[in-house]
């Protein structure tokens, strides 16, 4: 049986991949910013974080588009709307997919249209279409208008937007060296065909798949406040996996790689060498077959980034989102356990004093890293947790006033989103990340500090209730820890536990060589449902006496 | 949006004209086309209010070129000539370069489909007004009561067509519409919900759907501590339903004849058609034709979609072939369910109730993640209104819990059902691939943890 010596290959792989990103492009402030270092050292400096690529250059609307985004705004203030933001996008899509030695699928799309957003006494109105002539743009601002004025009538309320500056005539692009939709499908089926080959070419490997995807936004936004402002957004997802049959056909396991996505060019996939790590992770895979199974009770866990960071998504990110603690998502992704603000924020113990929890769309990488948010506001880091306490919320322009009394920050943390054109925009989740240590310890350290552990790295099955207390995660791979040492495989592993006791039961975090980004685009939220791109970054993590059961 | 002169959607004759003008461009040995256009409309409430409101319509189309059994396709919403034509010789160079799919099959030629009249004029007439006001009751019942509602409203209209240089075409319209509330009490101690889809709005019980919604919730005040196990459960049909919909994804050949799904048989290539797997009162059906839960009678790659018996009294009667497997396989191919129906029974809700000694009764689900595909596992926890059965009676409002269970051990674990109906049975309330269910009596239901959430 193969055994996987190298314990901390994971997290030099995305490191590689992102100094490889850094040798094509970045400059050394950025790399840090990506990879948490500088995260620690600005924490006491607010605004170190500034926009992660230069603004001011290269605002080149075309004159059309820049025409019709000014009527609609001109038409959307005529009509009565006491706010309004106009999008005009075009949204690029790319897929391939393959399994074992062939192309399953490529697709493409792109999806062009207009998305305007009226606000009335306390009322939002929105209608978008793709017909983009000037008559259809005047019919559609006017329903905006009319559809948020009688929603107004029927419940008067009303809405204070914080305070933004006017930003006007500004670019900004997702850092990259190499825009994924330059590089061929052939070159991208190449990839894949050596990830696929080097995965089966590890006895008892029958099936792998693998694919790509890629996301181009061209964004075009103005506002009623005199706004102006142009964003090209990237993003990509490199997924393999692997699957092992037992030679009798009574068991399969699977093995999903760990190579996350990422808002970064192709140069980011290139450093990921998927090829060089298949046969790993096909290993894995097989390995799993006659892993033993876990024995449910109380186990200590030590949580690599690529399994720690959907938990965070989880139970840090979605309740801190201010709409749904204070019930404006009830009917669909629920409450928080975080309500109401006034009992908890700057009261609440969440975890340890050395537990600071970051929302940041300004971190090099991150799923939901832009220039500017929907409504103008740029780019925020601010404190979540500090010091083990919880301390804010997310919030956008209309949400910063609810909480104003107890955070003394006026203006919105700039959380505002709308998928696509067709989309309207409201509070989505910025990247939230746990800190580093300052220890700097490694995940070896990590390890040694438990007799009775289990080790996982990436993420599998994951659900937690509608408030985010009730949370059942698995993962990918499981090491027993015995003794302070990694040994076996075990398998059919879920961690089951309540949020408030999880997180009081941090009892160390790795350092700064240890944090690693891991991204999802498909953070669900709204109704219609949106999906959202964001990155959660984290250290290796232990955690005392967490309720482990079998799955099997 | 656009102002209401006619249905949603591209009309028949529009979309044979904008397939011949697509495949008319095309230079590849063989294209398909599929055009989706319409319109979303969609009203949401919170904090007993209307919060936003809108809609939005599009037109796309999605060009497949091939070269031998090299394909690519792209969609797009750019339909001017200039932008059709970069559409279809973006998709031709990206087939060119693509590696073949040994697995492609010709473009399939004319076929025959059953009617589906899925279009109703009372969903696609439906003005932003009209939804408001149907949402206004709801937050006039959660006034009265003291709770607070927050409520969602999605209503589509559209068409789908789909033609091939082998001469194939088919064409859908359709309409569908959901309506959902969640009432809570304003300390968020106690949370109800009811809801409905279906694709004629004149089916859609909103009054109901406010009162239910709120009695839930004030039903549930006051839950008190019960242990996680083993119980009796009575599963009211949107929970049912929220669990049949994983099954529409269970019944692939495919993954059953290699290895990887609970109907795989014991040997390399077979699978468990015709065992008796469920209970005997279990059946499952699809039907695209049936009555408010309609469906395109063809797939995406133009397969008729029919009446399909996949459970018959507890017997597997089929699986879903692609064309590929089906070949493979020497059987007909036959797409994946368009829709699903779970049979239902005689029993009474109130039955159920009275024959459980000790139970728990189930309003609704929520997070449901698949476990374990060999045994069709799930993980996911109850919300909404959950209760203690005792001695035939409802006795007391409970803590929600988490489930792991086996959906192949509830369908053998059934012991009474209730009559099938209608759910909207998606986590997030939008209109969803149309599930038909009955209330169910389930025994031995894993309720394996605690959950505070309400």
């Amino acid at each position: 049986m193969p055994v996987r010596t190298d314990d901390d290959l994971l997290a030099r792989n995305y490191l590689k991949a992102l100094q490889h990103a850094v040798d094509q492009r970045m400059s050394r402030r950025d790399f840090m910013k990506l990879t948490g270092a500088a995260g620690l050292g600005l924490l006491a400096v607010p605004g170190g974080f500034g926009c992660s690529s230069p603004v001011g250059d290269g605002f080149s609307p075309d004159a059309s588009e820049l025409s019709l985004i000014l009527l609609a705004v001109d038409e959307v203030k005529s009509a009565g709307a006491d706010y309004g933001d106009v999008r005009i996008s075009r949204h690029w899509f790319e897929s391939i997919r393959s399994r074992e030695k062939q192309i399953t699928g490529v697709s493409s799309s792109d999806s062009y249209g207009i998305g305007i957003r009226a606000l009335v006494g306390g009322s939002w109105g929105f209608s978008a279409t793709h017909k983009l002539t000037r008559d259809d743009v005047i019919r559609t601002a006017r329903e905006a208008v009319n559809i948020a004025s009688a929603n107004n009538k029927i419940a008067p309320s009303e809405v204070t937007l914080a305070p933004v500056d006017v930003t006007k005539n500004v670019y900004w692009e997702t850092p990259h060296e190499i825009d994924p939709f330059e590089v061929s499908i052939e070159d991208k089926a190449d990839l894949l065909f050596r990830t696929n080959e080097a995965a089966l070419s590890v006895p008892g490997v029958s099936f792998v798949s693998s694919g790509f995807s890629s996301v181009k936004e061209a964004r075009l936004l103005a506002t009623t406040d005199g706004s102006l402002i142009q964003q090209t957004l990237l993003r990509i997802s490199p997924s393999v996996n692997i699957t092992a049959v037992s030679s009798d056909r009574s068991d399969f396991q699977s093995r999903g790689a760990v190579a996350e996505a990422a808002s970064l060019g192709w140069e980011y996939v290139q450093g990921l060498d998927l090829p060089g790590n298949a046969p790993a992770w096909g290993e894995d895979a097989v390995m799993k077959l006659s892993a033993a199974p876990v024995d449910a009770g109380k186990w200590d866990l030590v949580l690599h980034p690529s399994n720690l960071w959907l938990t965070i998504h989880e139970n840090v990110g979605h309740p801190t989102e201010l709409d749904r603690a204070l019930g404006y998502e009830a009917n669909y992704a629920g409450t928080s356990y975080l309500h109401p603000p006034e009992a908890v924020l700057n009261k609440l113990r969440m975890g340890p004093d050395f537990m600071n929890f970051q929302g940041d769309r300004t971190q090099v990488g991150g799923g939901a890293t832009v220039g500017y948010d929907d409504e103008a506001v740029p780019a925020d880091t601010w404190s979540i947790i500090e010091d083990g306490t919880f301390v804010d919320y997310q919030t956008t322009r209309e949400q910063a006033a609810w909480i104003e009394e107890y955070t003394g920050i006026t203006r919105s943390h700039g959380c505002s989103y709308g998928q696509t054109w067709a989309s309207i925009p409201f509070q989505r989740m910025p990247n939230v990340s746990l800190m580093p240590g300052e220890d700097n310890l490694s995940e070896e350290d990590i390890i040694a500090q438990t007799d009775h552990g289990i080790l996982i790295e990436g993420n599998g099955s994951y659900s937690i209730d509608q408030q985010r207390y009730n949370f059942q995660f698995a993962g990918q791979v499981f090491w027993e820890i015995k003794n302070g040492k990694k040994d076996r495989m075990l398998r059919d592993v879920a961690y089951v536990g309540r949020t408030p006791e999880f997180w009081n039961s941090l009892a160390a975090i790795g350092g700064k060589d240890t944090y690693y980004l891991g991204t999802t685009f498909g953070d669900a939220k709204g109704q219609p449902g949106q999906s959202n791109a964001v990155s959660h970054g984290c250290p290796v993590s232990l955690f005392r006496d967490v309720d482990i059961i079998n799955t099997a | 949006m656009p102002q209401k002169t006619s249905r949603y959607g591209l009309t028949e004759s529009e979309t044979r004209a904008l397939c011949s003008r697509v495949l008319g461009l095309s230079k590849a040995d063989h294209a398909r086309v599929q055009i989706l256009s319409g319109w979303r409309g969609f009203t949401r409430t919170a904090t007993n209010r209307v919060t936003t409101a809108g809609g939005s319509e599009d037109i796309s189309v999605q060009i497949t070129s091939g070269f031998g059994k090299r394909l690519a396709s792209l969609r797009t919403n750019s339909l001017d000539q200039a932008g059709l034509e970069t559409a279809v010789r973006k998709s031709e160079d990206m087939a060119r370069i693509s590696p073949e799919n040994p697995e492609y099959m010709d473009e399939l030629g004319p076929q025959q489909y059953d009617t589906v009249a899925g279009y109703y004029d009372s969903t696609g007439d439906l003005s932003p007004d009209a939804r408001a006001s149907a949402m206004n009751y709801a937050i006039e019942q959660a006034r009265l009561t003291d709770t607070v509602a927050a409520g969602y409203m999605d209503v589509r209209a559209g068409s789908m067509a789909l033609a091939t240089t082998n001469d194939l075409f088919a064409y859908h319209s359709s309409t569908g519409v959901a309506s959902t509330l969640t009432a809570r009490t304003p300390e968020g101690k106690s949370s109800g919900w009811a809801g409905d889809q279906g694709s004629d709005w004149r089916n859609i019980e909103n009054e109901r759907i406010g009162i239910d919604a709120v009695r839930k919730c004030l039903e549930w005040r006051s839950s008190s501590a019960l242990d996680p196990g083993k119980y009796t459960v009575v599963l009211e049909p949107t929970a049912v339903g929220m669990l049949m919909s994983r099954m529409l994804g269970a019944f692939d050949a495919r993954r059953a004849d290699e290895g990887r799904s609970f109907f795989s048989g014991t040997e390399v290539g077979e699978n468990r058609i015709g065992e008796h797997l469920f209970d005997s009162r279990v059946s499952l059906v699809s039907d695209p034709s049936s009555r408010d839960a309609e469906t395109a009678p063809f797939s995406g790659e133009g397969l008729p979609a029919r009446s399909e018996v996949w459970v018959d009294k507890g017997v597997l009667r089929n699986l879903n072939y692609s064309r590929f497997w089906a070949e493979r396989s020497d059987t007909a191919s036959k797409p994946r369910p368009s829709n699903l129906l779970m049979l239902g029974g005689s029993d009474s809700t109130s039955d159920m109730i009275r024959s459980i000694r000790r139970g728990v009764l189930i309003t609704r689900f929520w997070y449901i993640r698949g476990l374990n595909p060999r045994t069709i596992s799930y993980t996911g926890l109850t919300r909404d209104g959950t209760f203690l059965i005792e001695n035939g009676k409802v006795s007391r409002p409970v803590n929600n819990f988490r489930f792991n269970q086996s959906l192949a051990e509830l369908l053998q674990n059934v012991e009474m059902l209730g009559r099938s109906v209608q759910v909207c049975a998606s986590e997030n309330s939008s209109v969803s691939t149309p599930i038909v269910a009955p209330a169910l009596k389930v025994r031995d239901f894993n309720l394996s943890s605690v959950s505070d959430a309400i």
